[in-house]
């Protein structure tokens, strides 16, 4: 049983600098929770004061209902993966994985069998004599979470455990991550700045910036219905394209969307939430593979534009076009037969569109 | 034709030219003709009579009293300042690796002995060991733990540590220094996996810091043991190997030897011992603690 909540948590550091503001979050047990956000938004910092290396200098820290504030790493019951994996480099593999058993003096059959079982997992078994300086990085990978495995933690911390591996391989761990997790039945605390890795993995995602969490959600949730612009456009690839303009609501209460020559009409649903913004300035934000190629008419609105550019990205197609004097990229399967000059008409999803306040950001259609 | 040498390195020959010559001047051309003269008896006190001797002056050595003297004193003095130096070195760098107010000034201010050149040092050392007017008696007396001034260096059980301590003062800030900079490399994350591990200070300190400073302990043990067994200025300038023979050194055995007995024959035999004996005690420096690094 492992349920970690966040009250109210701060956190700055002996400089003063405020890396996490305001914490207000519950990590249910037996979760895959994903942290998400840029280099530098607080994520490695809360995972260490999940774990203790960072004392929480404000707020509440909470582990089943158990204040933690001050209780030491080797008394959380938590094992963590380091993305530099910190395996001790004078130590065999068998005693890198041994090393948190032994410290808490487990007896030493218990301690073989364990590191044993961990290591036939992982595939590692030939292994356990080597030095990690011998090991490729996927080994050195499996090995440090085979150091956490064996512990049989509570709770299972990763600080982008994938990060610096080449990416067919970041791939293939993903799934066995995934799978460890199914099979552990712990809580698990995983950072990354990857949001195609985190939208794999979590149960929940939480996304954070400068220290700050914007969204809580299923990353359906998170991706279909971004609570700002900074949330939308951190997740997707291609990024998210916005075009700026104004909201008309017009004397029949249709809501529609105009910038320039370009006017849209908000379906029955987003129009409802829209109603009271008439004359706002607002950015509109369509996903890049919320288009459909050619003109079918349905709920879709049809686009016609010039292509700029054609990525091929192996399974698809990344398409520039312009349109009205906007720059947008869409992803498109790749039979399309198009090249750079042409014109090319894109039906959009009109259910699927996001409109947010151009000056705070925040969603008007959550 | 091709040159067997590209440009690059027939130009680098070219720059590196002078330097070598000067080398082999200085440095290769004295290490082969000691060899040379090692085999001959030379004594400038007849500069006319130089007979080649064979091994002669190495067998001599061996059966010499005041030689055997010396390498007791020598690895006495070795032994003692290495230990001394290894210690203290390895506490002040663990307290220099602390964040505390001051650091910087500490560290600047500790570098300062290694900045003296060993003959300041000595003379320094002389300055304070001085029995009329030396700041250890004054010190010791002000605090009233001598009742009258010592001439230390005149006490043959003291002699040979008070020349340690001094040659531990200069080296120590080097040592410092390197082992400062192994704590420094290792990455913090280390600490912390050892702390989510449940290891305690004591225990981080035994499976994280000590293995990761071996290899900057082993270049601090071969390099003071050299610097160690060769020393001369201290012996020179403080107690000229006195009284007796409580401070006479290889080192200064070789110079007495070869200068004031000017017996060069004999006295190149010696440095070729005292080297060889060096790189004995590098090689199974290095065989055994340079394992499994
Ligand atoms: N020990 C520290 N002292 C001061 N600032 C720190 C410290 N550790 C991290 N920070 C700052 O806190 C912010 C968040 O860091 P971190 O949690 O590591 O970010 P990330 O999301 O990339 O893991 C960064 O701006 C970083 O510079
Ligand atoms: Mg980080």
């Amino acid at each position: 049983m492992a349920r970690i909540r966040f009250e109210n948590v701060e956190k700055k550091y002996a400089n003063g600098f405020h890396a996490v503001k305001d914490l207000n979050l519950e990590i249910r047990d037996k979760e895959f929770l994903v942290l998400l956000g840029p280099s530098g938004c607080g994520k490695s910092t809360t995972l260490n004061m999940i774990a203790g290396l960072e004392e929480v200098s404000d707020g509440s820290l909470l582990f089943d209902d158990e204040l933690v504030n001050y209780m030491p790493p080797h008394k959380r019951d938590v094992a963590m993966v380091f993305q530099s994996y910190a395996l001790y480099p004078h130590k065999s593999v068998y005693d890198n994985i041994a090393f948190g058993l032994q410290m808490r003096r487990a007896p030493r059959e218990e301690t073989d069998r364990r590191v044993r079982d961990a290591a036939r997992k992982l595939e590692i078994e030939h292994l356990l004599d080597r030095r990690p300086s011998q090991l490729s990085g996927g080994q050195r990978q499996r090995v440090a979470l085979g150091r956490a495995m064996v512990r049989e933690p509570a709770v299972f911390l990763m600080d982008e455990p994938l990060s610096n591996l080449d990416a067919a391989l970041r791939i293939s761990m993903r799934a066995e991550i995934k799978e460890l997790h199914q099979e552990m039945q712990t809580t698990f605390v995983y950072v990354t700045h990857d949001q195609a890795e985190a939208l794999t993995l979590a149960d929940r995602i939480v996304v954070m910036r400068d220290g700050v969490v914007q969204q809580i959600g299923s990353p359906g949730d998170i991706y279909e219905r971004p609570r700002n612009t900074f949330v939308a456009s951190f997740l997707g690839n291609p990024p998210i394209n916005y075009i700026e303009g104004q909201i008309k609501v017009t004397d029949d209460q249709m809501v529609r969307f105009v910038q320039g020559e370009l006017e849209l009409n908000f379906p029955a649903e987003t129009a409802a939430k829209l109603a009271d913004c008439d004359g706002l300035t607002v950015l509109l934000g369509i996903r890049a593979e919320d288009v459909e190629e050619g003109s079918h008419g349905g709920a879709g609105a049809v686009l016609t534009g010039k292509v700029n550019s054609v990525l091929p990205v192996g399974s698809d197609l990344f398409l520039g076009f312009e349109l009205f004097g906007n720059e947008l990229f869409f992803r498109v399967g790749k039979d399309i037969g198009h090249a750079s000059g042409d014109e090319v008409s894109l039906t959009v999803d009109l259910n699927r569109l996001h409109v947010f306040d151009k000056d705070s950001g925040a969603s008007l259609i959550w | 034709m091709r040159h067997l040498f590209g440009y690059e390195e027939r130009s680098a020959a070219l720059f590196l030219a002078p330097v070598m010559l000067v080398l082999m001047g200085v440095a290769v051309f004295p290490i082969f003709y000691s060899l040379y003269i090692s085999f001959f008896r030379i004594k400038l006190t007849r500069p006319n009579r130089t007979p080649f001797v064979g091994l002669d002056n190495y067998t001599d050595l061996f059966t010499n009293e005041l030689f055997w003297v010396s390498v007791v004193r020598t690895v006495t003095f070795s032994v003692v300042s290495v230990t001394a130096i290894a210690v203290i070195a390895l506490l002040i760098s663990l307290l220099l690796n602390q964040n505390f107010r001051g650091r910087r000034v500490l560290s600047t201010i500790l570098l300062v002995p290694w900045a003296i050149p060993y003959v300041a040092n000595a003379l320094m050392w002389k300055w304070i060991y001085d029995s009329g007017y030396g700041a250890l008696n004054g010190v010791l007396y002000q605090l009233d733990f001598i009742d009258k001034y010592m001439i230390w260096l005149g006490d043959q059980d003291k002699t040979i540590f008070l020349i340690a301590n001094a040659f531990v003062w200069k080296e120590v800030p080097l040592a410092a220094i390197l082992l400062l900079v192994s704590l420094k490399s290792i990455p913090s994350d280390l600490y912390q996996a050892a702390r989510v591990d449940g290891a305690g200070v004591w225990q981080r300190f035994i499976h994280v810091t000590l293995p990761a400073m071996k290899p900057g302990f082993m270049l601090v043990m071969i390099y003071e043991t050299m610097m160690a067994i060769r020393h001369f200025d201290l012996f020179f300038i403080l107690t000229e190997g006195g009284p007796g023979d409580a401070s006479h050194v290889l080192s200064w055995h070789i110079y007495v030897e070869t200068f004031r007995n000017l017996s060069f024959g004999s006295g190149a035999a010696m440095s070729y011992v005292l080297a060889l004996v060096t790189f004995a005690l590098s090689y199974v420096f290095i065989r055994t603690l340079g394992r499994r690094i």
